[in-house]
């Protein structure tokens, strides 16, 4: 297969970017994306060309690393799927593909599609965790977690937090991300102790890294390649107001 | 009070008050629409009601309150989208995520600085305007001009859509959400959009039909 990629190109966070169209032949139809855009490399290499720079790790849709807009969806266009999964058969020979990084001031451009998204880091380390004792593994069943309640904190547990959710929203909001930890762990009776400090540490990090207001818009819904869904983000703002309103903090 | 501007400067905090003020504009939207269908009763009905009104000792505290709401509203709502249009200061080439968009969410911004102007006018003409002749005439008068009327009902297109989305959305804001009632609630925001639209712009409606005179 041929296509007409037409790429974000930017040296570094300084610099202005722009987009620059590549056409690249001899593609088969389940390469995904990042190896699409191997292959570009490597005929950018040849030319002495820069390759284009962009993140990836697990390639098979575990670890969140890769983050690209694609024709204006945040992991492209099919549901449920990260970037490394999109393979090149869901679009037509000869298709132009624009390829954009996540867009965020909270993110920002390292070179070309390479987005700096520690400010996830910093808003977990605020409070997206849960103090244990280590030693020996405790009894099976010693705290009881009915069926329903596990279900549901592991499917908030199934954030990857690759930032797809701030890329889709209109106002570059992290509020599903931080639902997604709030959740999975207010859910939990582990979570308990912690409960009120994290929801307040965590919403004051995420403000402070400069994500926008939640408009209700659900964009980020459409977009997690995990199905995160945004009755959390109602679920974290109950607990925001139970903090504020029941606890001493 | 430093409880309040904590609250106030966090990004959760901020959106609990455009949404509290904005149910709380919703119900006042309902009292208010009761009280112009009356017009359809005539003007003997519609002008004694507004008498009655001017009459009662509470109305001004409770117009204070009032105010307070939409200020409230107003300026917050708009604060929060200064702060989400900072939030990515470099747009997509191309954005099309779909998700749960809608029309009234997407205008939401541009519905509200019409439902703004509107207001201002509105409360320039009528509110503060010059009731000597009756309330009755003054309305008819003003709504006779079609650009008025049109204008009017350009406003109130904009208020329905502007509500389309902020009834729901202000349920969410303050956590709830369940596939229990959530369908039910997005409806109702609907039926409530529809019925709101459609009461306040019946009356410049029917004066441009020349139906009330
Ligand atoms: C009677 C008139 C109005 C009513 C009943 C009303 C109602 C609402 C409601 C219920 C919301 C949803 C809040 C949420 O998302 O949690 C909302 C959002 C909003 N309103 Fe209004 N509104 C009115 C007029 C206005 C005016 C005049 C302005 C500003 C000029 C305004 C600006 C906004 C903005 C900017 C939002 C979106 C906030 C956000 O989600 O980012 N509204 N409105
Ligand atoms: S590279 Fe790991 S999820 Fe895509």
């Amino acid at each position: 297969m041929k296509f007409f990629l037409e790429v974000w190109r930017q040296k570094n966070a300084q610099s202005q970017g722009g987009l620059v169209r590549y056409e690249v032949v001899g593609i088969s139809p389940e390469m995904s994306i990042l190896e699409t855009l191997d292959v570009l490399n490597e005929q950018l290499l040849e030319k002495g060309e820069e390759p284009i720079a962009f993140d990836s790790d697990c390639r098979e849709g575990i670890c969140g690393m890769c983050s690209l807009v694609i024709n204006g969806y945040p992991h492209g266009p099919e549901k449920a799927s990260t970037s490394c999964e999109l393979r090149m058969r869901h679009f037509q020979d000869g298709q132009t593909i624009i390829i954009e990084p996540f867009r965020a001031k909270a993110f920002p451009i390292v070179r070309d599609l390479v987005v700096d998204r520690s400010a996830f880091d910093r808003v977990m380390a605020a409070g997206g965790f849960v103090s244990v004792n280590t030693g020996n593994a405790p009894d099976a069943n010693c705290v009881l977690v009915p069926k329903d309640v596990a279900d549901k904190a592991m499917d908030a547990a199934a954030c990857i937090g690759c930032g797809a959710c701030v890329a889709a929203c209109p106002n570059a909001a992290a509020m599903l991300f931080v639902a997604a930890k709030i959740s999975h762990l207010a859910l939990m009776p582990q979570g308990a102790p912690e409960r009120d400090a994290r929801v307040l540490n965590m919403r004051a990090q995420m403000d402070k890294e400069g994500f926008g207001h939640c408009a209700n818009e659900y964009a980020c819904e459409a977009a997690c390649p995990k199905e995160i869904k945004v009755s959390n983000i109602a679920r974290l703002n109950r607990e925001f107001l139970r903090a504020v309103v029941c606890s001493d903090k | 009070m430093s409880f309040l501007s904590r609250f106030y400067s966090s990004s959760l905090g901020r959106k609990f008050f455009v949404a509290g003020a904005g149910l709380s504009l919703c119900g006042f939207l309902v009292l208010h629409l009761s009280g112009n269908l009356l017009i359809f009763k005539g003007p003997g009905v519609f002008n004694h009601f507004a008498k009655t009104l001017d009459s009662n000792p509470f109305i001004l505290p409770l117009e204070l309150v009032l105010a307070g709401f939409f200020l409230l509203h107003i300026v917050i709502g708009l604060i929060v989208r200064y702060h989400n249009y900072q939030a990515r200061p470099i747009g997509y080439a191309k954005y099309s995520v779909k998700g749960g968009r809608t029309w009234g969410s997407r205008t939401m911004t541009l519905t509200a600085l019409i439902v703004l102007a509107f207001l201002i006018i509105h409360l320039k003409d009528f509110r503060f305007g010059d009731r000597s002749q009756g309330v009755y005439d003054l309305v008819v008068s003003c709504l006779k001009n079609p650009y008025y009327a049109i204008f009017y009902i350009i406003a109130m297109i904009s208020l329905s859509l502007h509500l389309s989305h902020g009834f729901q959305s202000a349920f969410q804001t303050f956590g709830l959400n369940h596939p229990k009632y959530t369908p039910a609630v997005k409806k109702l925001g609907y039926l409530f959009a529809a019925v709101i639209g459609l009461g306040f712009a019946s009356i410049p409606l029917w004066i441009m039909l020349g139906k009330i005179k």
